[in-house]
């Protein structure tokens, strides 16, 4: 019964007047980026809106609609997709809920979370229904991991958890910054306002940790990947 | 008999001290046509919001007082069945269309959808509602493909359909343009004719003039004044305290300094009125 | 220009008076069918006695074909050949570019790969040619989807046009300004902020509004909704529909023993 009236909490009228909007700004940012050519997708950046402000349940739903409508009119590429999006707006939710979107570093640890997230779930589909290869630019980084001998399942992985951080912290952190330009009172009309409350520490500090996560994080990856390249 | 009856209302928004509205008492009659008049910040859209049942259920906030619309109190009932009772229509027409429907007519039947009624007469609803409003010619077009004026006649249309006993308009012209306007009034014409109770939302006074029974007058959240058109828009205490006033009403107001406009006439607040007046009419 | 965001095309035939969900069922069938068959030319022939009959039937030929090379060829054509140069799989290489190679064995995958591919993106177009949206979510309601969710299918298929207007406005505006979309690396993240901010601010501020009227006109009314439309289903229908599923049931049967 808890679970129940936890999903519940997320939708209300507006939950699913947002969805309709969160779906077009998905998008729109998809088409504005490559008008950009910016090496980003940010075309989860209204899941990840829907999920901060009314919850995972809400987010999941945004994300799982949003994949399939875009696989049916726009691309229908993406329409393998869909638990993708689904597991972003998911876990973009639970970290709303546990606090990470209130301060500009723990918006960072929020997207790779869901990077994370993205890349673990989008390795089954891609390994089990195109072999590993995909059609995207990606694609080439596992191509070169499979010659070094790695399992389908690695190289994907691998590619996947070098591709995704970038585009996830930046669509978090600008998620983030959207939420924060909105007036409370807007806010306090939506199922989780609570989510973000923004922590009153000074902001500058907060962007210097943010920075600083940031730089941490790219070592990791370093790390991780010549760990890959020389095993 | 009073079809709707606010009593002491007062409401504060979530998050703020002064309240918007301070002990308004206002009954309106069945059949009534009741204009609220008020500058910027008045509280006009407060008001037809908590008429409407949004404050306080959409909106939260505070809201004291006693708000009843045919024998219903507000604070004990539920949104989705106050607004069987309660129509709303406001300023943004785009804003208004649900976008769930690719026809004129399926827009205009998506309440009645939503509220259970059976097929047949719901065919039948929607065509008496489109030939009441004369939007018939607009019912195979797609909702997104009309002009501003076309998308807030259909938005009428679309509450009108669900029979509603009072209709809430919170500025319905203001992002109209003049051929706009003319569209919508002449709407809101019908339904004054039909017998509709109303309550309106207005900054054009000369049109005002032309449908209500009763204006009332509106500032920081208080009645000011309240009575018949001719006698509240013409008054001085409103062009005292920053109401739009017509035009006709300045210039006569003027004109009677200077003995050129009659004296035992009330001052004009339409064209005609002015002109009747000032060209010696009786 | 963006019109209609929509496949849609409105004409009498065989498959525009089958009932939505069992076009739904038809397509989910070809496409399991042809993931899920052990047989290695299952997608090639179910896109010539499936696809192209139904392109017959539903007397869409044209803006299938039509769709198919311009949009689905190239799209699974980059598929196969980013399969074909780069799946490990195979020794011998029968085709040398650069340094890539094909392989026998990538080559017959890739083309495998691609084809199911092709036959499950036909399958969607096929249905999305003869199937109106309104009438495809009026069924499923019916049939217990929430009507939520036909709200925000229909409502977002129709707004993205708008928005998509919107954003052209917004960079036109933007740009006459002295935004510059095509410098440097920096630059054009810089141009983020100023065309993102209106758009994304401009759409948010008009949901409370568009909450409000769709309130107002019954959303969350608990009573049983009806629909305006009628949508016939036959026995015909029926029948479509068990043998569709009879053929998954089939497919994924022969996987498993054969």
């Amino acid at each position: 019964m808890k679970l129940f009236d936890s999903i519940k909490k997320d939708f209300s009228t507006i939950t699913w007047v947002l969805m309709v909007v969160a779906i077009a700004i998905n998008v729109v940012m998809g088409e504005i980026v490559v008008l950009l050519k910016l090496p980003i997708y940010l075309d989860s950046i209204g899941t990840v809106l829907v999920a901060i402000t009314c919850g995972p349940w809400a987010g999941a739903l945004t994300g799982a609609l949003s994949n399939t409508i875009w696989g049916l009119l726009i691309d229908p590429n993406a329409l393998p997709w869909w638990p993708v999006a689904m597991f972003i707006g998911f876990v973009a939710g639970w970290c709303a809920i546990g606090g990470l979107f209130k301060s500009w570093w723990k918006v960072v640890i929020a997207g790779f979370l869901i990077a994370l997230t993205a890349a673990t779930v989008s390795t089954p589909i891609a390994v089990y229904i195109y072999g590993g290869i995909t059609a995207s630019g990606s694609s080439f980084i596992t191509a070169y991991l499979l010659q070094t001998g790695q399992g389908v399942l690695q190289a994907v992985f691998s590619t996947n958890f070098l591709v995704e951080p970038v585009d996830k912290i930046s669509t978090s952190l600008l998620a983030f910054a959207i939420v924060q330009g909105l007036s409370g009172r807007f806010l306090a009309r939506f199922p989780r306002p609570e989510n973000v409350e923004v922590d009153k520490t000074a902001g500058r500090t907060q962007v210097l940790i943010a920075i600083g996560i940031v730089i941490v994080l790219v070592l990791i990856a370093a790390f991780v990947l010549t760990n890959i390249l020389t095993k | 008999m009073a079809i709707v009856k606010l009593q002491n209302v007062t409401y504060k928004y979530p998050l703020t001290d002064t309240p918007v509205l301070s002990n308004i008492n206002l009954d309106v009659k069945e059949g009534e046509f009741v204009a609220i008049v008020g500058p910027n910040g008045a509280g006009k859209s407060t008001l037809c919001y908590t008429l409407a049942g949004f404050i306080p259920h959409f909106f939260k906030g505070e809201l004291e007082g006693r708000v009843e619309v045919a024998g219903v109190e507000l604070k004990s009932s539920a949104l989705n069945e106050w607004v069987r009772n309660v129509g709303l229509a406001f300023q943004n027409p785009f804003n208004q269309i649900s976008g769930a429907k690719y026809t004129v007519f399926e827009e205009i039947a998506f309440g009645l959808e939503n509220q259970g009624v059976p097929r047949e007469e719901m065919n039948q609803r929607v065509e008496e509602a489109l030939t009441m409003t004369g939007i018939r010619d607009l019912a195979d077009r797609s909702p997104y493909s009309l002009s501003g004026g076309q998308q807030q006649r259909v938005a009428l249309t679309s509450i009108l359909v669900m029979r509603p006993k009072v209709l809430v308009l919170d500025e319905p012209t203001s992002q109209m343009d003049p051929i706009g306007t003319r569209e919508v009034f002449a709407v809101i014409r019908r339904m004054a004719e039909d017998g509709m109770t109303v309550i309106m939302a207005e900054h054009k006074v000369e049109w005002i003039a032309e449908f209500a029974d009763r204006v009332v007058a509106l500032k920081d959240g208080k009645i000011l004044l309240q009575g018949p058109p001719s006698d509240v828009l013409t008054s001085r205490l409103l062009s005292e305290n920053g109401f739009g006033i017509s035009r006709y009403t300045s210039a006569a107001r003027e004109s009677l300094k200077m003995n050129l406009w009659p004296k035992h006439l009330h001052l004009p607040i339409t064209l005609q009125e002015a002109v009747d007046g000032f060209g010696g009419k009786k | 220009m963006h019109e209609r965001l929509s496949f849609y095309v409105k004409r009498d035939s065989f498959l525009h008076r089958l009932n939505p969900l069992t076009k739904l069922t038809l397509v989910f069938g070809l496409v399991f069918v042809a993931f899920f068959s052990p047989w290695y030319w299952t997608p090639q022939t179910i896109f010539l006695i499936a696809i192209i009959p139904l392109s017959f039937l539903g007397r869409v030929y044209r803006e299938y074909f039509g769709a198919a090379f311009r949009l689905i060829l190239p799209a699974t054509g980059f598929l196969f050949l980013m399969q074909a140069f780069f799946q490990p799989i195979g020794t011998v290489a029968i085709f040398k570019f650069w340094f890539l190679d094909i392989t026998a064995e990538s080559l017959a995958f890739a083309f495998a790969n691609a084809s199911r591919i092709f036959v499950m993106v036909s399958s969607f177009t096929l249905l999305l040619l003869t199937t109106h949206p309104s009438d495809l979510m009026s069924d499923l309601t019916r049939r217990g989807l929430p009507s939520q969710f036909a709200y925000v299918i229909i409502s977002t298929i129709q707004i993205i046009p708008q928005m998509q207007a919107k954003a052209q406005t917004i960079i036109a505006a933007q740009r006459s300004r002295g935004l510059d979309t095509q410098g440097s690396y920096l630059k054009r993240i810089g141009a983020l902020v100023p065309l993102v901010g209106p758009l994304v601010f401009g759409s948010l501020v008009e949901v409370e509004e568009r909450a409000i009227a769709i309130e107002a006109r019954g959303f969350t009314s608990t009573r049983v909704k009806t629909s305006l439309r009628e949508i016939p289903d036959t026995g015909l229908d029926k029948t479509i529909r068990w043998f569709f599923i009879l053929l998954v049931i089939a497919a994924i049967a022969a996987r498993i023993w054969l």
